[in-house]
């Protein structure tokens, strides 16, 4: 009785809702979770609602070919000694409530990031490495001693405790938080519609938490670079899904949407001229447990490294959804060393030699192991399990060796990877900020991995902070090299995806870069789009 | 009736202790929690700052106490992955659109599945049942997914009669109603069919038969009431469980509802909503089997709730 009466109470109710129809100039695109807690990515990344990175204007950005491009900062210079760095702000940036934006709303967010417990705080340890900022986390210093200073409305200061060449690329994902708003609100701010304000392109204009679906428009108030061409942007996660996606674009009702594998084929039929490309900057590689046996044996690993022919992989496997990998860095990636990738063969030979020397000839005596690898949405969810049978395949075929399979949730599979619940993982890994050190600062010193390999671990240090950028590439070669004759992990593939984008759309960002991929990147992507 | 009645509330208020205990206990003995699985691990000192603001930090014992205390008085707290409401006003905004779809999808679904299986069971092994029991067959075997699919694919692709997702206007809910509508029309078109002609052989038919009745008085008034026992079972459990949201419609749909949180509380580690979800639905099953012993009792006088005959 009780549902029944519930139930009527909702038809009344629903009868009484409609969708607002479409603004000119309106675009609908998959968003990606369908949670979200803050719309304030200085909150939390990985719990952040749709659209966070989207109102509030970062100091710097990338283009669609990877330019670093000033948003707020409209200029910045390092210091002699290459510890500091200097970011001036651009006139006449304010809030969507009128107020000015300044310094102090930057400096801000990261002290709360730093005293308050931010998912993201890795990030402005290992890549930002700002002064104290580990102590400041851990409550041994005060967050007045961290290496940021608002030095006046429009200057702000950070200090690091090495040279950082790259900063001005890390603070691509430095997004402001609105102090007077915060000092009223507190946290929740970002959690009620009403109270959020915003700094860049775009205003908030609805907000639905069942599903973290938004409607962003065109801020009246943004003065900066890149404003929003763009009346209204529909960002819905429910389209996320291809299986969702593919139906409701065929139908019009969104404007883009993601493939998976099985899609391909029939897009490549159907809409051949919509299919955009990108070269997404990731990798997927085998890890392991460095101490355990047996994959403490460096030959067992260089048996598995040189027994993938990672060129059938993806063309047969993957249909061609990913590329080879030979690196840690993709083809096109700054630091990108083609030599480095090259050494990433095919050598089934090679491979069963390795075996034997480690005493497992034919895989004779090598225990049963099981490789984990993580349930996970978009592009990987296409990757990983049919790679992760090919693996199966391969090793039993070149190396004897019984391998099973488990899939699990990410929670899980990061509690086995952090407390070697395993010795044997399949790891993605996606780019924060376009510089190489984001991708060894993975196995750097116990990152994500618990790998501390003396050598490579300094060759990393040093490339960090070497103002002079080819001897840094140098540096990260010879780091990688250091992992490739440790076998420390197995580069397997680089993802591509594949999107089908309607052709009502325009803009610089519809259309392939240089290399003739359509990234879909930051603050640029959503401001450079137009609808006819 | 009223002793009966008090009894089993107490024998539900065991239920609701005994699994609100075992429920926690599983969601805490699950892995990781609800600030691991990032792409980078966290730092201890992080960890310790971000678990101590939602009281994770305390013994165990104590945070089942606490919640609990709240859950008495009706605070299912906040949900981790909704900070800014509460349990119970994400519930509000989450199950209105579930528990329209889900409600109507039962609610036409099953008579139309008691008339397929009437219709079944009145022309048995004829076109008419084979029919009947081949739609109830297929509705009960195709996953709901595929179902939805075809559906979007038919009426909205293809023929462009209905949008294919999305919620709002009224033309957006009758593909879903349709996908939810296939398993109680399958399901009641099944139970019907072999309820009734488990009836239809009983020696009182013929007996009524025999005294002249009309058919349609014997099958509406006498065959369908004695068939209706085990319609009833399956009414309220049904109701509640195509109500709460099924994940896969909702997702093909588009419908911001509430089966997805069935899920995502759990993969999120979001204890307040994966305890308030469970416990509310475990409440709901109560009642509906109360209910249901209480309408055995009124369809059928030789079934007597406190069980003598």
């Amino acid at each position: 009785m009780n549902a029944l009466l519930k139930f009527a109470g909702a038809l009344v109710a629903m009868a009484g809702l409609s969708a607002p129809a479409l603004a000119q100039g309106s675009i609908v695109s998959p968003g990606q979770s369908s949670t979200g807690t803050y719309m304030d990515y200085m909150k939390t990344v990985y719990a952040r609602a749709t659209g966070s990175e989207s109102l509030q204007v970062p100091l710097t950005s990338f283009d669609k070919d990877f330019t670093l491009t000033g948003l707020a900062a409209e200029s910045w210079t390092q210091s002699a000694d290459g510890l500091t760095w200097t970011f001036k702000l651009r006139d006449g940036l304010v809030w969507s409530d009128g107020q000015p934006l300044t310094s102090t709303d930057y400096v801000f967010a990261l002290q709360r990031a730093a005293t308050s417990g931010y998912d993201f705080a890795w990030y402005w340890d290992f890549a930002g490495g700002i002064k104290n900022w580990k102590e400041v986390t851990e409550g041994k210093a005060d967050v007045s001693t961290l290496g940021l200073k608002a030095v006046d409305d429009k200057t702000i200061e950070v200090t690091t405790n090495a040279p950082k060449p790259y900063l001005p690329s890390v603070v691509s994902l430095w997004y402001p938080v609105p102090k007077h708003q915060w000092d009223k609100y507190g946290d929740d701010w970002a959690t009620n519609i009403d109270t959020v304000i915003t700094s860049g392109p775009f205003i908030l204009k609805s907000w639905v938490k069942t599903n973290n679906a938004v409607v962003l428009a065109k801020s009246p108030t943004y003065t900066g670079p890149w404003p929003a061409q763009l009346d209204e942007l529909t960002i819905d996660p429910s389209f996320g899904d291809p299986a969702v996606g593919m139906t409701a674009y065929m139908a019009g009702d969104v404007d883009m949407t993601g493939l998976n594998a099985g899609q391909i084929p029939v897009a490549e039929q159907r809409f051949a001229d919509q299919i955009r490309k990108n070269a997404v900057f990731a990798v997927s590689y085998i890890s392991f447990d460095l101490n355990s046996p047996p994959f403490d044996n460096v030959d067992v690993r260089k048996a598995m490294y040189y027994a993938v022919d990672r060129n059938e992989l993806t063309s047969t496997v993957l249909k061609n959804i990913a590329v080879p990998a030979g690196s840690i860095l993709t083809p096109g990636y700054p630091g990108y060393n083609p030599e480095i990738a090259a050494q990433a063969v095919y050598d089934p030979a090679k491979a069963k030699e390795f075996m034997a020397k480690a005493g497992y000839p034919d895989g004779k005596g090598f225990p049963d192991v099981e490789i984990w690898y993580r349930e996970e949405g978009g592009y990987n969810s296409a990757i990983l399990p049919p790679m992760s049978q090919y693996l199966q395949a391969k090793f039993k075929e070149v190396l004897g060796i019984n391998m099973s399979i488990k899939s699990m949730p990410t929670k899980d599979w990061m509690d086995g990877l952090l407390n070697k619940k395993n010795n044997l993982f399949i790891a993605p890994y996606e780019y924060d900020y376009l510089d190489p050190s984001n991708f060894f600062g993975i196995f750097y010193n116990g990152g994500r991995h618990d790998y501390h390999i003396d050598a490579y671990d300094k060759l990393v240090e040093q490339a960090d902070s070497n103002p002079v950028w080819e001897e840094r590439v140098k540096l990260y070669s010879q780091a990688e090299q250091v992992l490739i004759d440790n076998a420390a992990i197995v580069p397997l593939v680089h993802p591509i995806t594949m999107m089908l984008f309607s052709d009502k759309l325009g803009g610089d960002a519809a259309s392939p870069n240089k290399q003739g991929f359509t990234p879909q990147v930051g603050a640029y992507f959503n401001t450079h789009l137009t609808k006819q | 009736m009223i002793l009966y009645i008090l009894k089993r509330l107490g024998s539900i208020a065991v239920t609701f202790f005994v699994v609100s205990v075992a429920v926690f206990l599983m969601m805490h003995a699950i892995p990781g929690g609800p600030f691991d699985g990032n792409d980078m691990p966290l730092s201890e000192a992080v960890r310790a700052k971000l678990m101590a603001r939602l009281g994770l930090d305390q013994p165990l014992y104590v945070q089942y106490l606490n919640y609990m205390w709240g859950v008495l008085q009706l605070d299912f707290g906040v949900p981790y992955q909704s900070p800014g409401e509460t349990v119970l006003q994400l519930l509000a905004n989450a199950w209105p659109p579930s528990l329209l779809l889900g409600g109507l999808g039962v609610l036409i679904g099953a008579p139309l599945g008691i008339l397929l299986g009437m219709a079944a069971a009145l022309r048995r092994n004829t076109w008419i049942d084979y029919i009947a029991s081949g739609i109830a067959t297929l509705g009960l075997t195709i996953p709901v997914f595929v179902i939805s699919m075809l559906l979007i694919l038919v009426f909205a692709v293809w023929l462009n009669w209905l949008p294919a997702s999305g919620w709002g206007k009224p033309e957006r809910w009758i593909l879903p109603i349709i996908a939810y509508a296939a398993i109680p029309l399958a399901t009641y078109a099944r139970y019907t069919r072999s309820a009734m002609l488990d009836t239809l052989n009983r020696p009182f038919v013929t007996a009524l038969r025999a005294k002249g009745l009309s058919e349609r008085r014997i099958i509406f008034q006498h065959v369908l009431r004695n068939s209706a026992i085990p319609m009833v079972t399956v009414f309220l459990p049904m109701f509640i469980g195509t109500a709460t949201g099924s994940i896969f419609v909702e997702a093909m749909f588009r419908v911001p509802g509430l089966g997805s949180f069935f899920v995502s509380s759990i993969e999120n580690r979001d204890y307040p909503l994966e305890m308030a979800l469970v416990l509310i639905v475990t409440l709901m099953f109560c009642i509906a089997y109360l209910l249901s012993d209480i309408a055995y009792a009124l369809l059928n006088p030789r079934i007597r709730v406190e069980g003598r005959q």
